[in-house]
């Protein structure tokens, strides 16, 4: 069961040496942190090594943080940035990754219908396949928007921007992934018929 | 119609003025354009909330506090050791060394030895008083205040420029 303090005092009491306090947190944020994490490494494993480390980055840095942004916020700086460490590590350009994507994107679909279990196809599973197809950022941008509970003003924060750019910046990722999860399901009836 | 789009998203995500809010709303009240962008837009806003969180594998907490476990583990010794326990240590070195000293040096007798120093006749000691009192000591010990001001200013320059990088 998930601790009721907030995240303030899960700081404290972390600082104050008390562990489980720390797993509490982790366990109130992995979630968000993790598919951040998949909106950059693409895969399960990679994604769960970013995630681990932005943890132990963030519990390593605990007693700077100063509260005056929110704890999501600045952990989700972190991972922001350890996520983009990492692709600069795995010499994935951001501008190549379109190309590659096109790979991805075929592999995603195929591994889709092998498991051929179509009945179990929400509209939330497009939702999600559209988001995997998206650049990084794009995804980044959604998914802090849709489930970070941030606002533009913490998402520039968090992503080291301005909030006019993010405004932009999610107006575009809006537009790709309409066209994406179209695409998607535009295929998904061919395929059908 | 991007910027169409453009104003509808702002409207639905509430970024814009008041004025533009009242604006959008009355376009779409009247315009069928609008209305029918607005309620694909809306639809479309309602679907990307639907979005589900990936879930990580069951021992991720377990693993994140391992990994913390490890790394205060492999913490240097010079890190872990608190720096209070160090300066205990030196002051106890400092202060029985010094005891030490001063046994040493008041065990010492040094009432029977004459020190009588005679210099040859040809030498003579320079005047220290005159040497003190003269111009020429006077200046030195300006261009020193000076040469001091003018260094000190220096580092500190160097070190403001330095925080602010």
């Amino acid at each position: 069961m998930q601790s009721k303090l907030s995240d303030i005092e899960l700081i404290q009491q972390t600082l104050a040496g008390n562990q489980s306090a720390y797993a509490d947190l982790v366990k109130r944020h992995q979630r968000f942190v993790f598919t951040l994490a998949l909106r950059f490494a693409k895969g399960r494993e990679d994604a769960e090594e970013i995630a681990q480390d932005c943890f132990v980055k963030a519990y390593r840095s605990l007693s700077s943080f100063q509260g005056q942004s929110k704890f999501s916020t600045w952990l989700y700086s972190i991972v922001y940035t350890t996520a983009m460490t990492f692709l600069r590590k795995k010499r994935i350009a951001t501008d190549s990754i379109d190309d590659e994507h096109t790979f991805i994107q075929v592999e995603h679909h195929e591994s889709g219908y092998d498991t051929d279990n179509l009945e179990n196809k929400s509209r939330s599973f497009y939702l999600n396949q559209a988001i995997e197809q998206l650049l990084p950022d794009d995804a980044t941008i959604i998914t802090l928007f849709y489930k970070g509970e941030q606002s533009l003003e913490e998402i520039a924060q968090t992503l080291g921007i301005e909030a006019n750019t993010v405004k932009v910046k999610l107006f575009r990722a809006r537009q790709r992934l309409k066209e994406k999860l179209e695409r998607n399901l535009k295929q998904e009836v061919k395929e059908l018929i | 119609m991007n910027e169409i789009e453009e104003k509808l998203w702002n409207y639905i995500d509430g970024t814009c003025t008041q004025a533009e809010q009242e604006a959008i709303a009355r376009l779409i009240a009247n315009d069928e354009l609008y209305a029918k962008k607005y309620q694909e837009l809306l639809a479309l806003n309602q679907e990307f909330a639907l979005m589900e969180l990936d879930e990580p594998p069951m021992a991720f907490t377990f693993n994140v506090m391992e990994a913390i476990r490890t790394e205060n583990a492999l913490q240097p010794l010079k890190a872990a050791i608190d720096k209070r326990i160090i300066k205990g240590i030196a002051i106890f070195f400092t202060v029985t060394i010094v005891a030490l000293l001063v046994m040493a040096f008041s065990s010492i007798d040094i009432s029977g030895i004459k020190f009588d120093v005679t210099l040859p006749a040809n030498i003579k000691l320079p005047n220290a008083g005159g040497i003190l009192s003269s111009a020429f000591m006077k200046w030195f010990l300006i261009f020193d205040v000076v040469l001091a001001l003018f260094l000190t200013d220096a580092y500190l320059r160097r070190r403001k420029t330095t925080k602010q990088v």
